[in-house]
């Protein structure tokens, strides 16, 4: 039960703590205080809780395969939320003139503090989301567990292990984004959103698929004799890029689409913000506040 | 024990025959949890057809169908039924397990050239 539970908890921490780390790097970098990690998280539990309690339920809906429906509903919505963000977020890069003389972000107009408060609400709704989705299993998971004495210790010890290698690898992905060089940090996490997303899409594609909402589609390639899913890589590859051995061509497709949208939503931000010189102007120009 | 499980598997090979060729309708396939165990423990469903699943949790607590090999994953709350569709697959072996209770809950689908 032990291990079995540190793997279980730790892809399901590790898929959450890759979204939060990577806007809390955005956050950051646009001096938006966290305060919004706290409010997602909060509501993300509620959530996951709520969920959880009525997932039986759920699962009842639509002849039986409510929860893939219900699953891949709210996956969708985060990739949607992933590329309104995407698109607020480089529309704050290229702020004009004040950026560069100003130590800390300015909030000095109501356009500034509109577009922050909406990047805030957004990054509240995709954390929740994420936590909605991750957290309802391992609730499901310990509240079964509980109940069974001989099994309580070693599931809640390995849960908090498992969480906390999550919790820790999200701290790092943090830190090593924040660590890369200035104009390398917003495309960077750009790319990671972007991976995000597109995981996101390839989940709800292959839900959709198993409650044959979706057609089936064949097996675009076999990777599993050079990295098997269920080796430790495999597992954190699944929950970092959605890493599949043998993914569905629609799941391929869907997970190519996803992350091409994301990163088309970030360039028509940057388009629609400064039509002129923007794209070609350098990024190193830009100065941040730290 | 044994013939009892070759019994099982070859009720449901023949249901899911007699199911795709007269009624041309995606074929059942039943498949029970009790006390952390699949119940039967290897399933063989002919290949190229899409089957349901229908899986039923006799226990209190919920158990999640997982196989990597099907790509497959679902919860299944305590004393409830779901449904999981699966394939077409090419023939082979398709080991799936019970992720919430690995260790007793194994099993694998069979798919067989009908």
């Amino acid at each position: 039960m032990f291990l079995n539970s540190v793997i279980l908890i730790l892809q399901e921490v590790l898929e959450a703590a890759l979204l939060i780390s990577v806007l809390l790097v955005f956050s950051k970098r646009y001096n938006i205080k966290p305060l919004w990690v706290a409010a997602g998280i909060g509501a993300g539990a509620i959530g996951a809780i709520f969920f959880a309690l009525n997932m039986a339920e759920v699962s009842e809906w639509f002849d039986y395969v409510g929860q893939e429906v219900v699953n891949a509903l709210l996956q969708l919505t985060l990739f949607l939320v992933l590329g309104l963000l995407a698109f607020l977020l480089s529309t704050r890069t290229t702020r004009p003139t004040t950026f560069k003389d100003t130590p800390h972000f300015p909030h000095d107009s109501s356009s500034d503090l509109k577009k922050s408060l909406n990047i805030m609400f957004s990054m509240i709704l995709a954390v929740s989301l994420i936590i909605t989705l991750e957290g309802s299993e391992i609730f499901i998971y310990i509240s079964g567990v509980i109940n069974q004495p001989l099994h309580v210790q070693p599931t809640l010890a390995g849960s908090g292990i498992g969480a906390g290698i999550g919790i820790s690898a999200g701290i790092l992905i943090y830190y090593g984004l924040l660590g890369l060089p200035t104009r390398k940090i917003s495309h960077s996490s750009l790319l990671l959103l972007a991976l995000v997303g597109g995981n996101m899409a390839s989940q709800a594609t292959l839900l959709l698929t198993q409650a044959d909402w979706l057609p089936y589609s064949k097996v675009v390639w076999d990777s599993s004799t050079l990295l098997q899913e269920n080796s430790v890589v495999g597992h954190l590859l699944y929950a970092l890029i959605g890493y599949e051995a043998t993914p569905s061509l629609f799941q391929f497709l869907s997970y190519l689409s996803g992350v091409s949208l994301i990163l088309l939503c970030w360039l028509l931000g940057k388009l629609m913000d400064k039509p002129a010189p923007s794209l070609s102007t350098p990024a190193t120009t830009i100065k941040t506040n730290y | 024990m044994r013939s009892k499980l070759w019994s099982i598997k070859t009720s449901v090979l023949g249901l899911v025959l007699f199911g795709s060729n007269v009624f041309s309708a995606t074929p059942v396939i039943e498949l029970k949890i009790q006390d952390h165990l699949f119940f039967p423990e290897i399933i063989e469903i002919p290949a190229n057809t899409k089957v349901k699943l229908l899986v039923n949790n006799l226990d209190p607590t919920a158990e999640e169908f997982e196989s990597y090999e099907l790509n497959r994953e679902k919860v299944i709350s305590g004393n409830r039924k779901a449904v999981i569709f699966i394939g077409p697959l090419p023939p082979g072996e398709y080991p799936f397990f019970g992720e919430f209770y690995p260790k007793t809950a194994q099993g694998k689908i069979l798919v067989v050239e009908p």
